[in-house]
């Protein structure tokens, strides 16, 4: 099983009441509505320099010189 | 996987930078979990949004979340939760967004993308 469907299945697995998975998916939408489409295929990624769990600076390019970046946003540890 | 085909994997939320670990618990991840503090760069890739009232209210009514704890004062705000894979170029040659936290990237996907980048040469 992939892990599309091991999270449908986790996700289904909670038994949510119907009216809280109506506020999320309500809200799914209306962020989908407002331009957060993000990167498309082919588009060059936008450079940057941020600070890791260590505080030192990473920066994108600098990652890129030495090969291929898998970049994954998240949105926190809760 | 991802290590093993010459890539290198990062995390950016935008959440401060954790307080919580020690040096060594953070010298023990084997990837750069960045902070996007300002959410600049979220929004450079088009994926940044404000939680909408409804949603906020019940993370905080019905899940007790208090996203400022993480995100600092005012910042009710995320990414949306995306994958890209960028050749050494930083062209995106494969990704995925979904606002639905539930729904990401295959990590075969992922791979799949690395292995095709490698025999170009990228």
């Amino acid at each position: 099983m992939g892990l599309k469907d091991r999270l449908a299945q986790f996700d289904a697995s909670r038994n949510r009441p119907p009216e809280i998975v109506a506020i999320l998916k309500r809200g799914n939408e209306t962020v989908k509505a407002s331009g957060t489409a993000g990167l498309q295929i082919g588009e060059r990624a936008p450079d940057f320099a941020l600070p890791n769990q260590r505080g030192e600076t990473v920066r994108l390019s600098d990652r890129l010189s030495m090969g291929p970046v898998v970049l994954s946003f998240y949105r926190g540890v809760w | 996987m991802i290590r093993s085909l010459g890539a290198d994997l990062m995390a950016i939320s935008p959440e401060l930078p954790d307080n919580t670990l020690t040096m060594a618990e953070k010298h023990a991840i084997p990837i750069d979990v960045l902070s996007d503090a300002t959410s600049e760069v979220i929004k450079k890739y088009r994926l940044w949004y404000a939680v909408p009232a409804e949603v906020k209210a019940l993370y905080q009514e019905k899940f007790g979340l208090n996203m400022e704890k993480y995100n600092g004062e005012g910042r009710w705000e995320l990414p949306v939760p995306a994958t890209y894979v960028l050749d050494r170029g930083g062209i995106v040659r494969a990704g995925e967004a979904d606002p639905d936290y539930t729904v990401r990237m295959e990590p075969s996907d992922i791979v799949s993308a690395l292995r095709a980048i490698a025999e170009v040469g990228g």
